[in-house]
């Protein structure tokens, strides 16, 4: 601890007791008569509107690996990290196609998981087990990156002790990861919703200034461009090729442009239909504010857009490009960038932001796989008759689970272990796209064709992203690879045989009359705007007699 | 399709009165479905179809066409999702009884009881 700055330290120990105090007394917030009830502790009793809504759903969309890991492919790479930029706005005329109807119908039918709607739409406990699988798949080594995106941020701070054990090192992230287990067990969803004001306010604050900041100490934009063309078109000694690329180059293999267009549409179709961001959807009162707030959320997307200049922000100061090469890790250029640009109580500040950054996205990632864990497998196979007490009760433990498996994913793993199955994590949740929004418009599909479609998307996502390498690499070196000579998003080339199979199987099933299974939605359903939220007492015993 | 028992809406028949006024307002309205349909595609292939903005130049201020085109495109995003929005409430007719009850519609953002 000999090299650590007292004033950054300090204000970033307060801002999170301040977090931290404010994650407990959420408990308090908006109180229900009877909290130890899923949709009180898991959807924060489903009615926040637009103003809450737009907060959490920024504070969930917009992770703290983000704020790192973006900027740090733009360091590294160059334009390809501006996928992320693209993605974030096509993810919102996306969602604002399908999420209305998955408000709607989770509304109407009391469902809390995305998994809870694939049983009642395909009568299917089968399906609804494999959702809930790889909802939980993806979102732990999401939540790991969460604390990987904090890590960057203490060893810049130099808060990692001394010591050459790696207990001793990591007691900072302990201690953070604990009062974050705690407050998300007491509260809930109520927790990340409140801290959510401060992520957005600091974070907000944080970007604002530094974009217009920064570029007056490096000599404007012109010579941050310049620089970074430059820099991109140089031959690295390595691996003998460019750097990186300053704009998409339309050859057919490298970052060009249809790596960059399938890796932001494959992100985009995957993004809301993680579990984490369902969660924060379903925790809205009317369907309205969901369409709202795809128009106001990319609102938030410009600051990611800004976040990503950093990158070549970084690669400009030469102060911190040497240190990010010396360290090795790319992860650290905007941690650098903002210990080098800033007087200490800001620096303080921008750290302080992108921790909280990542406590409120590990939050609501925590609740929503607890939420998959109790209502898909745990009432679905163990216990059917759970009342909604135990339910909850379940939840609240499943939660700490979670967390401190991603924990020990982050501190017993090598990071890149977990940036990898990050980037499968993507892979992963896309292969439920079919099933989930393919259901909610029609239901044409067969229960069984979508079961295989969707092995057969997880198995070949898996393998071909263990396969990829690279110069310096020899398996997971990114998360393309080359299809009929292109260059194309893993994650995308799997949804589409996961299509495929799941279309003609269908086909397959029905002309054999396999069994369909009951559905228990009805069409004017999905359009529904009950003003009430579903009302507690029926949930737990309703729902367990329509087995 | 059938009917499952499971269904919780005991007072089925408004709701069913309601639902088939409003199955169909894409066929009622098809000029309105057709510019929320084309608002929402523009939106995603104005992105997705990257060589329309994969290019150097013309630099605007000091910035390359690509990442100008990036910055600016997301305001134009939330503007057509928020007209998009606005024509969609077009389609649905106002329900009558229920939604438009003060109580709830009106206190979006109060911390205090619900």
């Amino acid at each position: 601890m000999s090299n650590v700055n007292t004033v950054v330290f300090t204000i970033v120990v307060a801002l999170f007791v301040l977090v931290a105090c404010i994650g407990l007394a959420a408990s308090r917030w908006r109180r229900a008569d009877d909290m130890l009830h899923l949709n009180e502790w898991g959807l924060a009793g489903r009615g926040f509107g637009t103003f809450i809504g737009w907060f959490l759903l920024g504070g969930d969309l917009y992770t703290a690996y983000t704020f790192i890991a973006v900027p740090a492919l733009v360091f590294a790479s160059g334009s390809i990290g501006f996928f992320a930029v693209s993605y974030t706005i096509m993810v919102f005329p996306i969602a604002f196609i399908f999420l209305p109807r998955l408000w709607s119908i989770c509304r109407v039918h009391n469902y809390v998981t995305p998994a809870d709607f694939i049983r009642g739409r395909y009568g299917s406990r089968g399906l609804s087990l494999a959702t809930a699988f790889t909802g939980i798949l993806s979102l732990m080594p999401y939540i790991a990156l969460q604390l990987v995106g904090i890590q960057a941020v203490l060893t810049v701070m130099g808060v990692e002790a001394d010591s050459t054990n790696k207990y001793v090192q990591d007691i900072p992230l302990f201690v953070a990861f604990v009062v974050l287990a705690i407050y998300t067990y007491v509260s809930g969803l109520r927790a990340p919703a409140a801290i959510s004001f401060v992520k957005d306010t600091l974070i907000y604050v944080f970007v604002i200034v530094a974009v217009f900041y920064i570029p007056t100490r490096l000599g404007g934009w012109s010579h941050i461009f310049g620089t970074a063309q430059t820099h991109m078109a140089a031959i690295n000694p390595e691996t003998k090729k460019p750097n990186g690329t300053f704009i998409p180059t339309s050859k057919s293999v490298g970052s060009t442009q249809l790596d960059f267009a399938t890796l932001a549409l494959g992100s985009a179709l995957a993004l809301f239909i993680y579990p984490h961001t369902i969660t924060g959807a379903l925790a809205t009162k009317r369907r309205d504010v969901v369409k709202r707030n795809m128009a106001l959320l990319p609102a938030y997307s410009v600051l990611l857009a800004c976040i990503a200049l950093f990158g070549y922000m970084a690669l400009t100061d030469k102060p911190t490009a040497a240190a990010v090469k010396k360290a090795g890790n790319t992860q650290l250029a905007v941690p650098y960038l903002i210990q080098h640009m800033f007087p200490s109580w800001f620096t303080g500040i921008a750290f302080g932001a992108i921790i909280i950054g990542a406590l409120v996205p590990a939050a609501i990632m925590a609740i929503a796989a607890a939420n998959l864990f109790t209502r898909n497998i745990f009432k679905d196979f163990f216990k059917p008759d759970a009342s909604p007490r135990l339910e909850t009760r379940v939840s609240q433990w499943a939660s700490l689970v979670v967390k401190f498996g991603a924990l020990a994913f982050a501190v017993w793993l090598p990071h890149t272990f977990a940036i990898n199955l990050q980037l499968l994590g993507g892979v992963w949740i896309l292969q439920i796209f079919v099933m989930l929004v393919g259901g909610l418009f029609t239901r044409w599909f067969h229960r069984w064709a979508l079961v295989i479609g969707w092995a057969a998307g997880m198995i070949y996502g898996t393998i071909a992203a263990y396969n990829v390498h690279s110069p310096t690499s020899s398996h997971w070196a990114s998360s393309s690879d080359i299809v009929f000579g292109h260059t194309v998003y893993i994650g995308l080339t799997a949804l589409v045989i996961n299509v495929v199979l799941s279309v003609v199987l269908t086909v397959v099933f029905k002309a054999v009359k396999a069994p369909e299974g009951a559905d228990e939605t009805l069409p004017h359903q999905y359009t529904a705007d009950p003003v009430d939220a579903p009302a507690p007492e029926p949930a737990g015993v309703g729902a367990a007699a329509s087995d | 399709m059938t009917e499952p028992t499971a269904t919780p809406s005991t007072p089925g028949d408004p709701q069913r009165a309601a639902a088939t006024r409003q199955t169909n307002p894409v066929a009622a309205h098809p000029i309105t479905s057709l510019a929320i349909g084309v608002l929402v595609a523009a939106a995603i292939l104005g992105t997705l179809i990257v060589p329309i903005y994969a290019r150097e130049t013309p630099y605007v201020g000091d910035f390359p066409f690509f990442y100008f085109y990036l910055l600016i495109y997301m305001p134009a995003v939330a503007l057509v999702l928020w007209i998009a929005m606005l024509l969609q409430r077009r389609l649905t007719p106002r329900q009558p009884a229920g939604p438009g009850s003060p109580g709830t519609a009106g206190d979006p953002v109060s911390g205090g009881v619900r």
